[in-house]
């Protein structure tokens, strides 16, 4: 039960990440991303990679526990990396192996490797910021930046709402699914064998089931809302409200620097070249 | 079908140190037509241990054997062989059953286990184990056969659960809080139902954590408490001892009858309410005519 009921990545620690104001985790991270993919050479990399282990140091998580988001996705990357060695089309020096259309030339290997360093980085950056912030935070932090979209009459407290209901209730849904499967694999239901159609006609027992509990689970949270007097975000006060520290001003700053540094040698070796 | 458990142990994650056990060295004997109650709070492993009874749950350590299936076969082939085959016999009817209820009609819910189990049977077999389980449970199949469960009421939703369940004839019937969430009159109903399920050698077990409803319809009971068998025994062993159980309120009579002991009246009678006030009847007849 516990096990499930702890939704997410978020890796529980008291830091100086973990304390960051979520709305500026979210632009430092959209930040990042961008420069990421801005960056041009190696040393802009480890620039900015220096920027992401300092943010790893600073969130006190285990570097391992940072790591295994990557697990996800190292067939991509494996992937990329290999069709981009193979068949990568851009000007080039040297060639290593050349068979057919098919080369392997100094370019083709610079570009895998940068294509597997951004998509690894990218990968990183994000679970730092899901490492370090609750659920609940990130929906809080997404509902102020989007507070603007509200002059277009764009429901953003309903949005952020609908999000934080549907968090909540991954775990509760994902443990009725256990149980449901448990009592139909009890009836004999199989949902292991058979080809694609027959696995597919298998599950109707189960999502039947879960969509009318969800169904009804909902008309319940409605009805608790009612009573509870909800009225949408119309005077709606916060528990919790979000707040900008002396850390946020420090992130902002280094990720500014850094920044910098990445555009200066973007240039620098623009020009060299 | 007789139920063999020997040290028993369970853990949801096992590589936790130090490890936290769901069941913990639980050794206990069902035998073949038992009327049994596990009880326990909530988290005392008795839902678990019950999903290892028609393996649900594998067996991580210990032995357990339901009737002539080994259910800590390490052969992992031979294992699953069983499966079929056990769980057409063990049939286990959950909490709120009646939330796992899918079907267009009553007659294809209650009929999934059995063609699931049997795909062999021809339609009128089929029809008329369908008709026999829903009679069983007290309804009237030509009345609900073409009705969605979804149309039902509650009291008649789980009995079409339950139904789904009898369908295939089990000789072990495991249930989960059978009358859970019911009115007293409704328990009352399920009981009596559960009891005329009884053929001398259908082996029926309930879990649940209410004192009163294992000790009125129990011929044993074991006592859970976190993931551990603390008490097995007949109704009268399990409370006679002046045993409290964390947790656990223990049942009216036996409360009442521990007050009347603490001003030294001694009964020395049944806890079944129906002979607890037979005998409360005879003793104040017995003062009064002195």
């Amino acid at each position: 039960m516990a096990k499930s009921l702890s939704f997410g990545q978020y890796y529980q620690a008291k830091s100086f990440v973990h304390s960051m104001d979520p709305r500026v985790k979210l632009l430092l991270l959209i930040a990042y991303l961008v420069t990421v993919f801005v960056v041009s050479n190696f040393f802009g990399f480890a620039l900015i990679g220096a920027f992401l282990v300092l943010a790893i140091i600073f969130s006190r998580v285990p570097v391992f526990t940072v790591l295994k988001s990557m697990k996800g996705i190292l067939f991509l990357i494996i992937f990329t990396v290999i069709l981009n060695v193979f068949f990568y089309s851009g000007e080039y020096d040297r060639v290593f192996i050349e068979w057919g259309s098919v080369r392997v030339t100094d370019s083709s290997l610079i570009f895998a490797a940068f294509m597997a360093l951004r998509l690894s980085m990218l990968v990183l950056g994000s679970s730092i910021l899901t490492l370090t912030t609750t659920p609940v935070e990130l929906t809080d932090g997404i509902e102020s930046l989007l507070y603007p979209l509200k002059l277009i009459k764009f429901p953003v407290h309903e949005l952020a709402l609908i999000m934080s209901i549907a968090l909540r209730f991954i775990p509760t849904l994902s443990d009725e699914t256990q149980r449901i499967i448990n009592a139909q694999k009890a009836r004999g239901g199989d949902f292991e064998s058979g080809g694609l159609i027959a696995r597919a006609k298998a599950m109707i027992p189960i999502l039947i089931p879960l969509l009318v509990s969800s169904f009804r689970r909902a008309e319940e949270l409605g009805d608790a809302m009612d009573a509870r007097c909800y009225s949408g975000s119309k005077g709606r006060t916060r528990y919790k409200r979000l707040k900008l520290g002396y850390r946020d001003g420090v992130g902002f700053v280094v990720f500014a620097i850094v920044l910098a540094g990445v555009i200066y040698l973007n240039g620098a070796f623009v020009a060299l070249v | 079908m007789r139920i063999i458990c020997k040290d028993l142990t369970y853990s949801y994650d096992p590589k936790k140190k130090p490890a936290v056990y769901a069941l913990n060295k639980v050794s206990l004997t069902i035998n073949e037509g038992e009327f049994f109650g596990i009880i326990g709070q909530t988290g005392s492993g008795k839902s678990t241990l019950i999903q290892h009874l028609n393996a649900l749950l594998p067996v991580q350590e210990g032995f357990l054997s339901v009737g002539e299936f080994d259910l800590s076969l390490k052969d992992k082939k031979k294992y699953k062989k069983q499966l079929k085959e056990l769980r057409s016999k063990v049939g286990m009817v959950f909490q709120y059953p009646e939330y796992q209820l899918f079907a267009e009609s009553v007659f294809d819910d209650v009929a999934f286990g059995l063609k699931n189990f049997f795909p062999n049977l021809n339609a009128n077999e089929v029809a008329q184990r369908v008709a026999n389980a829903l009679n069983a449970v007290g309804l009237n199949y030509y009345e609900v056969k073409d009705k969605s469960p979804f149309d039902l009421s509650g009291g008649q939703k789980r009995r079409v659960a339950i139904a789904g369940v009898l369908v295939t004839d089990p000789e072990v019937l495991v249930l989960d809080e059978p009358v859970a969430g019911l009115d007293p009159a409704g328990k009352k109903e399920l009981m009596a139902l559960l009891h005329s399920l009884e053929n001398g050698r259908r082996t029926i077990i309930i879990v649940s954590h209410d004192m009163d409803e294992v000790l009125e319809n129990c011929s044993r009971i074991a006592v859970m408490q976190q993931g551990e068998l603390v008490k097995i025994g007949t109704p009268e062993e399990v409370f006679n001892s002046n045993q409290s159980y964390a947790g656990l309120n223990l049942p009216v009579t036996v409360q009442v009858n521990n007050l009347l002991k603490e001003r030294g009246i001694n009964l020395n009678c049944n806890f079944k309410t129906e002979q607890f006030i037979c005998d409360l009847e005879r003793f104040f007849k017995k003062t009064t005519n002195n």
